[in-house]
């Protein structure tokens, strides 16, 4: 059981890492960072779950909180990315100065 | 129990990668993040679970439609990149064989006694300090963007 629950996370990892590598806006790259992210906090609360590893709850609420914070500083990012260069895919961003 | 949230989690995070529009793929992301609390709910780790429920779902739910006022109701153009899909999937054949090999050893190690009990602690206020460092930095960005935003606005 918890070999299987760990596949299905390593699963999700990898799904992120196709979503991170392979989109081409801004909005898909979030959704799969924070795969990535999802992917990490299960791993830490399965293993607590399974292993006894207690300690690993604290971790994942910490991952969480980071999670959060990086969505935020992200999309700002993107906002401040379309206000200033008018784009929405990281590959069409060339900077302020040559927008 | 755990299996069928987990199949079902897969299935909504394939479906926020593959569906076109936008606020479909939203839904799709988000019911994945309330399916992964429930998950935690039914490993006995209540209180993250209704943290990621409440929080992290309700949170990033905001932000992302935040950015559907950005970019529109369909995504931009995307082409299916079949060399990234199989470099993922050998990842996770890779990741999965490292585990498979060394979950015994994992159990075996974890069954002996601990020998040092505040080596934990030790570990883990380094862990604190690290983590509160990037959240810092992160927290430095979010207000130093918004500041930016706000110049080139008034500008």
């Amino acid at each position: 059981m918890f070999e299987i629950e760990m596949l299905f996370a390593f699963a999700l990892f990898s799904l992120g890492v196709y979503g991170v590598s392979s989109s081409r806006d801004f909005l898909r790259i979030f959704f799969s960072l924070e795969m990535l992210l999802n992917a990490v906090i299960m791993i830490l609360a399965t293993t607590a779950h399974h292993l006894g590893m207690t300690q690993n709850i604290v971790l994942a609420y910490m991952v969480m909180i980071l999670a959060t914070l990086e969505a935020a500083a992200g999309l700002l990012i993107f906002a401040a990315a379309n206000k200033i260069a008018k784009v929405v895919s990281p590959d069409e961003f060339k900077g302020e100065n040559n927008a | 129990m755990n299996i069928a949230l987990l199949s079902v989690v897969l299935l909504l995070a394939i479906g926020s990668l593959v569906i076109k529009k936008s606020v479909p793929a939203i839904i799709s992301f988000i019911l994945m993040m309330f399916v992964l609390g429930l998950y935690y709910i039914n490993l006995d780790a209540k209180m993250l679970g209704l943290f990621q429920i409440f929080i992290y779902t309700g949170g990033i739910m905001v932000l992302m439609l935040f950015g559907v006022t950005i970019i529109g109701t369909e995504f931009p153009k995307y082409k299916v990149k079949p060399f990234n899909a199989v470099a993922a999937f050998l990842l996770f054949l890779s990741i999965s064989a490292l585990f498979l090999r060394g979950v015994e050893n994992l159990r075996l190690k974890l069954n002996q006694p601990v020998e040092n009990v505040n080596l934990f602690s030790a570990e883990f206020s380094d862990f604190v300090i690290i983590f509160a460092l990037i959240a810092s930095s992160l927290l430095y960005a979010t207000v130093k963007m918004s500041s930016t935003l706000k110049a080139k606005r008034s500008r």
